[in-house]
């Protein structure tokens, strides 16, 4: 698929709201994201931005007493309604956390799992897109030789590139990454930025990120959440060189965060 | 010395004391032990003690070989009873089930571990014995007692209620709850993280059971299996009620037999000498069979 060259909305946050229980968390989001972009939500702790990225899969309703009010749409289609099919919609948008995950089996079957739940068995197949998968997330070099071997015994950055590419073998439409470089050493979170980066060509991102240094290098548009609304969003270099609002101007100044 | 130190090393002496009285009590329990089973020791040797069948009061011969062989049987028959139910308590109560039942529910299984043995044994002898002859034994004769082979140990031979499968039938109800408990906390240890990653990629909730909380929870389960086997062997009230307590050959599991705590409960208030220290004897063979078990798992543990 060849990346059109105007930018195209690949999902519009409309009017959203969030509930955990009585406690409203969003209020009223409204936001789009870019096809082929990066998305930075910036933000200071508890002001809502990983509460955000959890509703584009729908996270929320692992959890009991939680509700959503407004939309959230995908091509055309509202992906907040209750008729939605969450396992469907998952694979179309993968997720990344903050911690690496990696599932108790081999480095290969972590990658094959999700084709499995997918119904792709065929071997060589299986096996041709896990190679593709872990040289999307620059992982190969280092693991061709270790396919077989526990994933558990991977260092933390390669284990989270593992977990990347677990969900990038499903080929999802969008990754939502939930800080996931803040765990890791700087090398290990270059090399993640550096992937993110050439990953653009196949697919959305929405990045949680307390590092504003990530946001300002890696996305193209960012957007400052504070007390569970959006204060302002647009493209990167105008969020951090010519803010619209006192408060973004502050934030991104590091005056409070 | 100031007062940090005095602190420290009264702590250590505290804790220290601790532990040690449980290792001394346990060497306390093994020297007992061997002291009173030694004129057994004299008189029928180590493998011969194992393996030798008899227990004759008038010859004064005994071993321990049907006994032990009693307790181990019921032992691994109550756990392969109680896992698969036990699993299905634990995963359904850390993934399933709604929060509002979730206390009452776990309540229950804890109480089931605070009833007394005598309690299950009595039960054992009036309701499920009765029970079972009625019911339960009819109807596997009639669908395994013509396998070849073991068809045999499927029939009912001796008349009856009060047999090896009802003890292990009580011993799985009692052990249920130990294995439930250990393996639901080693379900509730699974990162929420890693499940979450899971449904992220589209699995649903039993292929991510299967997938990620199963393989994650697998060594406590294990070790929660193990601790009931420790203890299903060493559970006495409850089977001496509804063994049977028949010093014979076991022809079906359907027959009356013994097992170590039985025999012991049964025939130490009225032991002469040389069986009391065979009774000592089959409890210090007990005792070790079940340290052997232990490190056993534990080295299979520390391997997977």
């Amino acid at each position: 698929m060849e990346p059109s060259k105007a930018p195209q909305e690949l999902l519009r946050v409309d009017k959203l709201r969030f509930y955990f229980g009585a406690h409203q968390v969003l209020k009223d989001v409204e936001l789009p994201i870019w096809g082929n972009s990066i998305t930075s939500l910036i933000g200071p702790s508890g002001c809502g931005k990983t509460t955000l990225l959890r509703c584009f899969n729908r996270m929320h309703d692992l959890y009991p007493n939680n509700h959503y009010e407004g939309r959230i749409l995908m091509e055309g289609r509202n992906i907040l309604d209750k008729n939605e099919d969450l396992i469907e919609l998952r694979s179309q948008l993968g997720m990344v956390f903050q911690k690496p995950t990696p599932f108790p089996m081999s480095v290969y079957d972590n990658i094959a799992y999700g084709l499995k739940l997918k119904k792709i068995t065929n071997k060589p197949l299986v096996r041709e897109l896990v190679e593709k998968a872990l040289r999307q997330a620059n992982l190969w070099e280092e693991v061709k030789d270790r396919l077989r071997e526990n994933a558990l015994g991977l260092s933390g950055g390669q284990q989270q590139r593992l977990s990347i590419a677990r969900s990038l073998a499903v080929s999802p439409a969008v990754l939502l990454f939930d800080e996931a470089t803040s765990a890791l050493d700087p090398i290990s979170s270059a090399k993640i930025e550096e992937m993110m980066v050439e990953l653009k060509k196949q697919v959305t991102m929405v990045v949680v990120t307390h590092n504003m240094q990530q946001a300002a290098r890696v996305s193209d548009y960012t957007a400052l959440m504070w007390l569970g609304e959006l204060v302002e969003h647009g493209e990167t270099t105008e969020i951090f060189t010519r803010p619209k609002k006192k408060m973004t101007e502050r934030y991104v100044a590091g005056h409070f965060g | 010395m100031n007062t940090k130190k005095t602190a420290n090393l009264i702590f250590f002496l505290m804790t220290g004391f601790g532990a040690a009285s449980l290792v001394f009590m346990t060497a306390g329990i093994l020297v007992t032990l061997v002291v009173e089973s030694w004129p057994g020791i004299e008189r029928f040797g180590v493998i011969k003690f194992l393996l030798s069948r008899d227990w004759n009061y008038a010859k004064e011969s005994f071993g321990a070989a049907r006994p032990l062989t009693g307790a181990i049987l019921a032992a691994v028959m109550a756990v392969a009873m109680a896992t698969p139910v036990a699993l299905g308590v634990a995963i359904f109560l850390t993934e399933l089930c709604p929060a509002k039942l979730k206390g009452s529910v776990a309540l229950a299984i804890e109480l089931l571990a605070a009833i007394p043995s005598v309690i299950y044994g009595l039960w054992g002898l009036f309701v499920l014995a009765p029970f079972l002859e009625k019911y339960f034994q009819p109807l596997v004769g009639k669908v395994l007692g013509d396998v070849p082979w073991i068809g045999g140990y499927f029939q009912t031979k001796m008349a009856g209620g009060l047999n090896l499968v009802t003890a292990s039938m009580i011993l799985g109800v009692m052990i249920l709850p130990f294995i439930a408990s250990l393996a639901r906390e080693g379900f509730a240890q699974v990162p929420e993280a890693l499940k979450e990653s899971a449904y992220g990629l589209g699995a649903t909730r039993w292929e991510t059971i299967r997938a990620v909380v199963w393989p994650s929870a697998q060594k406590a389960v294990m070790g929660g299996i193990i601790m009931a086997t420790g203890r299903a062997l060493g559970e006495t009230m409850a089977v001496a009620y509804v063994i049977g307590n028949r010093h014979g050959a076991l022809e079906s599991l359907f027959s009356p037999y013994v097992t170590v705590t039985s025999v012991i409960a049964n025939e130490f208030n009225e032991a002469g000498p040389i069986q009391m220290s065979a009774l000592f004897y089959l409890t210090l063979a007990l005792f070790l069979a079940n340290l052997l078990i232990l490190s056993l798992a534990k080295r299979l543990l520390r391997r997977t």
